[in-house]
C-alpha cells in the first residue's frame, strides 16, 4: 500500500442508498489523505488524521473504515463506509493509524453525564430516605385502626399459611392451662392501660426462639422462645417489646415503607450479573437502618410497662446475654436490631433503678406456661 | 421474481473470541459495580452484529454505551418516582380492601389484592420492550443504510395489555391471535432505510405452529383417562391408581407443553418471517428447526451446569478457606472479608454469565441466522438512508426493568 502502484481494491457504501460500490483507495502524494475512486462517482478525499475503524468486529479478516464527523448520529461519524479486506493493506492500517480505534466523545458529554448522575442519585436517595418513609409513616398514622386490624389478620393468615405443616395443621396451642396463664401474664403487663387495640395473643408450636407483632394488635410468640426463656419475666420483657411495635404502628409503618423501595434498588442495579444479591443486600441493610430505631424505642416502651408493673428487668438482661451468642454474629451496622449485649446493659441499668419488683406470675402459672402447647 | 437470486444468511462469530470478550467485560462490570455492563452490552451486540453475514456484507451496531448509561439515568429518575410512589399508594389503598379471611381461597385472593400494586409495572415493561426494540433497530445497518421504526409505544402497550387479557381468558385459544397482531404491529412500524416492512398472512394461519399443545392436551388427558380405567378395573385402589396414573400424565403432560412452547415459537417464526416482505419485492425464508433449538438449548444448559457446578465448587472452597482464617484469628469477618466473598462470587457468576452467552445465545442466534434467506435482494440497491433516530432512553428502561433479551 505504501508502493505507487497499489490501488487496493475495496467496497464501499456511501451512507446515502444500499447500493454497493466497488473502490480503489491509495493515500495521496503528500500520504496525508486516502483517495477513495469509484466508476461513475466523484473522488472522495478522506483525511487519514480523522480516519476510524469499527471496534470489536468478529470478522479480523475484514477492516471497516469510517471518518470522524460532526453529524447527529450517535457518536460523530461519518455515516459512509469502506470495507477493507486486502491483508496488507489492513496490517497497514492498524500499524500507521494509532488513532483509528479512538472513542471521539463530543464536548459537553462530561456535564451531561454528571448532571443526569447526579439528578438519579439525587432521586432515588430522595424516594428512599426522605419521601417513602414520611409517605409510609403518615399512611401508617391515618389508616384507620378497623383497616388495620384486617390488614393484621390477613398477614396473620399468611403467615398461618406459611408455617403450617404440609397436612395444615393448626399450630396455634391451645391448652387452657396455659392460656389463663398467659391472659394472667398480659393482664398484669398491660395494666388498666388503653392501648388502642385489643392485643390478641397467641403462641405457636414452633422451635423458633423468636416473636413478632402483625399490625393491629396481633402478637404471635413461638414455643421456642417459650422453651428458651427462664422465668415468665423474660417472656413478658418480650412481650412488652411487642406490644410496643404494635402501639408505634411499627409493623404497618414497615410494611408500607417496604412496599415502596423493593423496587427501587433492583431498579438500579440492574441485571448485573447477581445484581439480585447485591439488591437483597442493599434492601437488607436499608431495612436494618429503619428497624434499629425502631427495636430501640419497643425497648424503651418494654421498660415502661415492665415497670409500671412492677416487673423487674434482670432477667431480659440475662435473656439477652444467654442469646448473645446466637444473634451477635453479625456487626450492628449489618443487623436489624441492637446488638444483644447493649440492650442486656441497658436492661442492668434499668433493674438496678427499679428494684421493687415481683415476678409477673406464680411459679405454678409459669409452668402452666411452658406447657401451653401440650394437649 | 427468479430463484436464483437470493442471499444465504451465514453466522460467522466464533466461541473463543466472543467469550474472551464477554468475560472482560463482564469483570469489569463486577469491578466498576455494574456501570460498566451498558458497555459491555454495547460491546458484545458489536461483535455479534458484525457476525452476521448477509451475501457479502455483515450488519454493524452502531449504538453506544455511553448513550445507554445516560438513557438508563434518564429511566432511572422516572422510574424511582413512580415505582416508589405508585406502588405505596396502590399498596395502601389495597388496605382498604382487606376483610379477614374466612377461606384459603379467600385469603389468595386478598394476597392478590395486596400485590396488586406490581401489576402497575405490566403497562411500563411493555413500553419498554416496545423502545428497545426501536432502539436496537435504530442502531442497526446494513450496507451503510440504517434500520428503523416508528415511535409507537403507546400503542403497543394497550393493545399488547388487550390481547394478554383475551388470550388468559380463552385458556390460550386465541395465542396465535395475539402473536400475529403484535408482530404486524410492531413490522408494519419498522423500515430497513426509507422502506417500510410489512407483514402479511392470517393470524388463523399459526395455529398449524400450536398443534402440539393440543395434542400434548389430547395424549396426557387420554392416558390419565385410560390409566385411571385399566386400575380400577384391576383392582387397584382409586386413590393409589390416581397417584400414579396423575403423576404419569402430568409429567407427560409438562413436557409435551415445553417442547409444544418451542415448536410454537419457531414455527410462528417460520411463518411471520416467510409473510413479511420490503419495498414489495424483497421477501423472506427462515427455516429454523425445533429439534436444533432444544438440542442447543438442552447441550447449553448441560455445559454450562457443569462449568457452573466447577466454578461455584472452586468459590465456596475459597470462601470458606478466607472465613476459616478469619475465624482462626478470633476475628469477625470484617467489612472487608465481607467484601472479598461478595466479588468472587460476583466474579464466579461473571464467568457463567460469558459462558451462557457463548453456549446458549449465540449458537441460538447462530441457527435462526444460518436458516434465513433473503429472496430478490437486488431490490435493496434502490434504499435511501433514513434519518437518525435519536432513540430518547437508548433502552433504558428495558435496562432498568430487568427485561432486557440474553444481549
Amino acid at each position: 500500500m505504501a508502493t505507487p502502484e497499489g490501488q487496493i481494491e475495496t467496497a464501499f457504501f456511501d451512507g446515502q442508498s444500499a447500493r454497493r460500490w466497488a473502490a480503489r483507495i491509495a493515500p495521496s502524494q503528500d500520504g496525508l489523505s486516502l483517495i477513495i475512486e469509484r466508476e461513475g462517482a466523484a473522488r472522495l478525499v478522506w483525511s487519514l488524521d480523522r480516519l476510524r475503524a469499527l471496534a470489536d468486529q468478529s470478522d479480523k479478516t475484514r477492516l471497516t473504515l469510517t471518518q470522524l464527523a460532526e453529524t447527529e448520529d450517535e457518536a460523530p461519524r461519518d455515516p459512509a463506509r469502506l470495507i477493507v479486506t486486502d491483508p496488507d493493506a489492513i496490517a497497514w492500517f492498524l500499524r500507521t493509524r494509532p488513532g483509528l480505534m479512538r472513542r471521539d466523545v463530543r464536548p459537553g458529554t462530561a456535564r451531561k453525564v454528571a448532571l443526569w448522575l447526579g439528578a438519579a442519585v439525587g432521586a432515588v436517595l430522595l424516594m428512599l430516605f426522605v419521601i417513602l418513609p414520611g409517605l409510609a409513616n403518615f399512611l401508617a398514622d391515618n389508616l384507620s385502626v378497623e383497616s388495620e386490624v384486617a390488614f393484621g389478620k390477613s398477614v396473620m393468615a399468611q403467615v398461618e399459611w406459611m408455617v403450617s405443616d404440609d397436612d395444615g395443621t393448626d399450630l396455634a396451642c391451645t391448652n387452657p392451662e396455659g392460656t389463663a396463664a398467659l391472659d394472667r401474664l398480659e393482664a398484669r403487663l398491660v395494666g388498666g392501660r388503653d392501648l388502642g387495640y385489643d392485643l390478641e395473643l397467641r403462641v405457636f408450636d414452633h422451635e423458633m426462639v423468636n416473636a413478632f407483632a402483625a399490625p393491629g394488635g396481633q402478637i404471635v410468640i413461638f414455643r421456642g422462645l417459650i422453651d428458651e426463656a427462664d422465668s415468665a419475666d423474660e417472656v413478658a420483657a418480650v412481650l412488652g417489646h411487642e406490644i410496643g411495635h404494635v402501639v408505634a404502628r411499627d409493623p404497618t409503618r414497615l410494611t408500607l415503607r417496604a412496599a415502596g423501595s423493593a423496587g427501587i434498588l433492583s431498579l438500579v442495579l440492574g441485571d448485573v450479573s447477581g445484581g439480585t444479591i447485591v439488591a437483597a443486600a442493599g434492601d437488607h441493610l436499608l431495612q436494618s437502618a429503619y428497624t434499629r430505631d425502631a427495636e430501640a424505642l419497643a425497648d424503651a416502651y418494654a421498660y415502661s410497662l415492665l415497670n409500671d408493673a412492677g416487673i423487674s428487668t434482670a432477667p431480659m438482661a440475662a435473656f439477652f446475654d444467654r442469646i448473645s451468642a446466637m444473634t451477635d454474629f453479625l456487626p450492628e451496622y449489618l443487623s436489624s436490631h441492637p446488638l444483644s449485649a447493649g440492650r442486656a446493659d441497658a436492661a442492668r441499668a434499668n433493674a438496678a433503678a427499679h428494684t421493687a419488683t415481683t415476678p409477673v406470675l406464680t411459679d405454678a402459672d409459669w409452668q402452666a406456661l411452658r406447657k401451653i402447647c401440650d394437649d | 421474481m427468479t430463484y436464483s437470486d437470493r442471499l444465504n444468511a451465514r453466522y460467522t462469530g466464533e466461541r473463543g473470541p466472543l467469550f474472551g470478550l464477554a468475560f472482560k467485560a463482564a469483570l469489569l462490570t463486577v469491578i466498576t459495580l455494574g456501570i460498566y455492563r451498558f458497555w459491555a452490552k454495547t460491546r458484545i451486540r458489536k461483535y455479534i452484529w458484525s457476525s452476521v453475514r448477509l451475501g457479502n456484507d455483515t450488519l454493524e451496531y452502531t449504538g453506544t454505551g455511553l448513550e445507554k448509561f445516560l438513557g438508563f439515568l434518564v429511566a432511572v429518575v422516572v422510574l424511582a418516582v413512580y415505582l416508589g410512589l405508585v406502588q405505596l399508594i396502590l399498596f395502601y389503598f389495597g388496605l382498604h380492601f382487606v376483610f379477614e379471611p374466612q377461606t384459603e381461597a379467600e385469603m389468595l385472593m386478598q394476597v392478590g389484592v395486596i400485590y396488586a400494586s406490581f401489576f402497575a409495572l405490566v403497562p411500563l415493561m411493555l413500553f419498554a420492550r416496545y423502545r428497545a426494540r426501536r432502539y436496537m433497530l435504530a442502531r442497526t445497518r446494513w450496507r451503510g443504510i440504517r434500520f428503523g421504526m416508528d415511535k409507537a409505544a403507546w400503542g403497543y402497550v394497550w393493545r399488547a395489555i388487550g390481547h394478554g387479557i383475551l388470550t388468559a381468558l380463552t385458556l390460550g385459544i386465541l395465542l396465535p391471535r395475539q402473536t400475529f397482531w403484535l408482530e404486524k404491529y410492531k413490522t408494519d412500524r419498522s423500515y430497513y432505510g426509507d422502506q417500510r416492512f410489512e407483514q402479511g398472512g392470517k393470524w388463523t394461519r399459526l395455529y398449524g405452529a400450536m398443534k402440539h399443545f393440543f395434542i400434548g392436551f389430547g395424549v396426557s388427558a387420554a392416558i390419565i383417562i385410560a390409566g385411571a380405567t385399566v386400575g380400577v378395573l384391576g383392582g387397584g385402589t382409586p386413590y393409589e391408581t390416581g397417584t400414579v396414573v396423575g403423576f404419569v400424565g402430568m409429567g407427560i403432560f409438562y413436557l409435551w407443553m415445553l417442547f409444544g412452547y418451542v415448536y410454537y415459537r419457531v414455527h410462528s417464526f417460520r411463518y411471520l418471517t416467510a409473510n413479511k416482505s420490503l419495498v414489495g419485492a424483497v421477501s423472506f425464508v427462515a427455516e429454523p428447526r425445533t429439534g436444533r433449538v432444544i438440542g442447543v438449548y438442552l447441550l447449553g444448559y448441560l455445559a454450562v451446569a457443569a462449568l457452573a457446578l466447577a466454578i461455584f465448587g472452586m468459590t465456596v472452597g475459597i470462601t470458606s478457606a478466607t472465613m476459616g482464617a478469619f475465624l482462626g484469628g478470633g476475628a469477625a469477618p470484617g467489612p472487608v472479608g465481607f467484601v472479598i466473598v461478595a466479588m468472587l462470587y460476583l466474579g464466579a457468576l461473571a464467568l457463567i454469565g460469558a459462558l451462557g452467552l457463548v453456549f446458549i445465545t449465540q449458537p441460538i442466534i447462530a441457527h435462526f441466522v444460518e436458516t434465513l434467506t433473503v429472496l430478490n435482494p437486488a431490490a435493496l440497491d434502490t434504499v435511501r438512508q433514513r434519518a437518525h433516530d435519536v432513540g430518547a432512553d437508548a433502552e433504558g428502561f428495558a435496562d432498568a426493568l430487568d427485561i432486557g433479551a440474553a444481549i
